[in-house]
């Protein structure tokens, strides 16, 4: 039998890949509800300020990308910090990836659940998602990065459409007042962390690093990336803002979602079944993505990193997810009050590793006292 | 290769167990000969609170349409009543329009009634609502035998009107019926249908405070009502008072509010020809034509003036004026306040009339 290829490195791919995935780990499951948990018109500013301070985060993230560590893998990090801290580093990030992996995929499942299977058991949407997801996953780490590229021509140009409801007769420049904020409340302070959680996701880049063909360009293509998810968010937020205006925002469930269901065609009349559809594609490409890190960091926290990924570990793996999704779609999924502490449990986690995990690689860095010039790479 | 076989061969043998042991995850039937599906629902008031609900069956296939009606207590009951009296399921995936009689509307008010439709994600937002004055059902039961689309043909009305700048009638959608309901200072309205001698022709616009009917305007005040929010365009704006036709008639609005809030001036400037006009005076006379259009003047300021003092009246809100006093870079008005404050108001109604120099009329003017 031949061995399980999942972590092999045959090419390196350059910036335009990194650019995507920047973009598509940012546009996952909170885009689609965070609409309704915004509701004023002011936090309009809030995004762009909050896709200011993560762009901070990819100059950090770039920085890191130029040195030689980063495409070292594990043994640049058992280099900075030493392979006790790794192991336990790593088992703390397994937690922070389930917790992604397990709101991105249940609130899809929930969607596609209301919209469009209403009769089916939700175990077995998420039981076949994950599916094509391990299928995916299983051409390895290289082919999944390929597969950004699907992902975005699939999802990009969805945004587009949005642009119908900046138009009268729905959309009443009133809609947009008052643009800055008067009072603030604690709903507001939820809703900064939630735009910054929602903007999470590059930092899982950090130890996709060896897959990276890293050069002064970097810094520019995440840039990119990242610019183009705050204007997807600012664009799909006032297009809420003009259909539902504020009060109406948050009476709805699942904002963007309903919006797509107001499009009309005469050939096909449910739009918003074939964008779910497609955007799936998305999810898939980042449940993928986290699966094979979980596995990753998993072999680094039960310290077998020294034998070759194996059929049956990979397996054993994506079968504990299926199961504690199963379970924790039963258990918490399906109550809203224990939804909602989920939600919040990932809205803290994903705003605290995007905002720690950059600092900390540079800081460590600095402390350990390697030099940026020394280390870093030759271009191309 | 044998890899890949030995996969397939396992993920086969999963397939086949699930599917053998009945454990199919997809349980809804959507073979589309077993379904029938529903264009309208009309809705009415039963007896002892209960609901009376009507529609046409099979809406498409070729067989002879009946009208179909149920007394429920509440509205998807429906579905299990019309399902055990016909061989097709029902579905509501091609619901077109919602028929609401103006009794339930104006006793009990339709929220309970778009609620239901809206958490109903098969059912499109883009239905129509529509109001109806009279017995709907017994229209549809005499008219089914001379018009077999009826249905058809009344939404295709609906569509045709509902574009742009038609400027006949009002169509409302479930969404903008609900936009309105749900934000501050603004209160919806819903196109009237009046049923006589098994004909059904427009009446005019419902007002609506909250989700409860209170007004219905019609003739003069319904199409000043379209002039000032609805379309901003008139095909035609007859004045019998006058004698005078308006036609392309196209209005811009303007609303000021003083600082204090207690008075608003509203200021419609039209622009217009005349049409026809059967009265007395001398309309190529430049004179003449101009004490003409102060005549319309004050004929629409009077008219506009009663129609705005019924609204604040009745404390509804339709032509959302409340919605001037929003700004930029100030905190937004309570909803109760402005409530308060607009049946208060002094509104001021002022109109500027253009119409258009009558050509041929000039041209026998010069023959004079």
């Amino acid at each position: 039998m031949e061995a399980l290829q999942l972590f092999n490195k045959n090419e390196t791919y350059n910036g335009f890949y990194a650019m995507l995935m920047v973009n598509r780990l940012q546009m996952l499951y909170f885009f689609l509800i965070m609409p309704r948990f915004l509701i004023h018109s002011y936090m309009i500013w809030v995004i762009i300020a909050v896709g200011i301070l993560s762009q901070l985060n990819i100059l950090l993230l770039s920085k890191w990308f130029l040195t030689r560590f980063s495409s070292e893998g594990y043994n640049g990090f058992v280099q900075l910090f030493g392979k006790k801290l790794v192991r336990l580093l790593s088992f703390i990030g397994l937690f922070f990836i389930l917790l992604k992996l397990f709101v991105i995929l249940l609130g899809f499942s929930e969607m596609v659940q209301i919209f469009m299977f209403p009769a089916t058991d939700s175990n077995w949407l998420i039981f076949f998602i994950l599916l094509s997801c391990l299928y995916v996953a299983w051409k390895g780490v290289e082919k999944t990065i390929r597969f950004v590229v699907i992902s975005f021509l699939c999802t990009f140009w969805m945004f587009l459409f949005f642009a119908f409801f900046f138009f009268p007769p729905i959309a009443q420049l009133s809609d947009l007042y008052p643009i800055i904020p008067m009072e603030l409340s604690v709903d507001s302070w939820k809703g900064i962390f939630l735009i910054l959680s929602s903007f999470s996701g590059p930092e899982f880049l950090v130890f996709l690093g060896p897959w990276f063909k890293t050069n002064n360009k970097t810094f520019r293509y995440l840039s990119y990336g990242n610019a183009l998810t705050v204007i997807e968010y600012v664009f799909l937020y006032m297009a809420s803002l003009f259909y539902f205006g504020s009060n109406y925002l948050s009476k709805s469930q699942f904002p963007i979602v309903t919006m797509a269901r107001y499009f009309q065609n005469p050939v096909i009349e449910r739009i918003d079944m074939v964008m779910l559809s497609l955007e799936l594609f998305n999810i898939v490409f980042a449940v993928s993505i986290f699966l094979l890190l979980f596995y990753g960091a998993s072999k680094i926290a039960s310290g077998k990193m020294e034998r070759p990924p194996s059929r049956v570990g990979f397996l054993f793996s994506v079968f504990i997810i299926l199961i504690g999704m199963i379970l924790v779609n039963e258990w918490i999924w399906k109550s809203d009050e224990k939804q909602v502490i989920l939600l919040n449990l990932q809205i803290l986690a994903g705003s605290l590793s995007y905002l720690v995990v950059p600092i900390t690689m540079i800081v460590v860095m600095k402390i350990k006292g390697f030099n940026k010039h020394e280390t870093t790479k030759e271009d191309g | 290769m044998r890899l890949r076989k030995k996969m397939a061969k396992k993920l086969s043998i999963i397939f086949m167990a699930l599917w053998l042991t009945g454990c199919a995850p997809f349980t809804e039937n959507n073979i589309i000969e077993e379904l029938t599906p529903v264009t309208f629902l009309s809705l009415s008031k039963g007896d002892e609170g209960k609901i009376k609900i009507s529609t046409i069956l099979p809406s498409l296939s070729k067989e002879k349409k009946s009208v179909i009606t149920q007394e429920v207590s509440l509205i998807k009951e429906v579905l299990r009543s019309f399902n055990l009296n016909f061989y097709q399921e029902m579905k509501f995936g091609q619901m077109r329009m919602l028929i609401i009689n103006e009794d339930l509307g104006r006793n009990e008010g339709i929220m309970s009634i778009i609620n239901v439709l809206l958490t109903d994600p098969d059912i499109s937002l883009r239905i129509y609502l529509v109001i109806v004055k009279g017995n709907f059902e017994e229209y549809l039961e005499n008219q089914l035998d001379k018009q077999e689309n009826l249905d058809y043909s009344f939404y295709r009305m609906l569509k045709h009107y509902e574009e742009k700048n038609q400027g006949e009638l009002s169509v409302v959608n479930l969404h903008e019926f609900k936009k309105l309901l749900y934000t501050p200072y603004s209160d919806p309205f819903l196109p009237v249908f009046k049923i006589e001698n098994d004909a059904i022709s427009y009446e005019g616009t419902a007002l609506f405070q909250n989700d409860k009917l209170v007004e219905i305007i019609t003739t003069y005040d319904d199409r000043i009502f379209q002039l000032l929010h609805n379309d901003h365009y008139l095909a035609v704006l007859p004045i019998p008072e006058l004698q005078v036709v308006l036609g392309h008639v196209r209005s811009k609005t303007k609303v000021d509010i003083n600082k204090s809030l207690s008075t608003m001036t509203y200021t419609v400037n039209i622009d217009s020809r005349i049409e026809e006009y059967r009265g007395e005076k001398q309309l190529f006379d430049p004179q003449d034509l101009e004490d003409f259009k102060k005549d319309i003047q004050s004929n629409l300021e009077k008219q506009t003036q009663e129609l705005v003092k019924k609204m604040q009246e009745l404390n509804v809100d339709p032509l959302q004026l409340g919605i001037h006093t929003l700004k930029p870079f100030s905190k937004p008005m309570d909803e109760k306040k402005w409530i308060e404050l607009y049946k208060k108001m002094d509104i001021k109604i002022k109109y500027n009339i253009n119409i258009n120099p009558l050509t041929d009329a000039n041209s026998k003017r010069q023959n004079l």
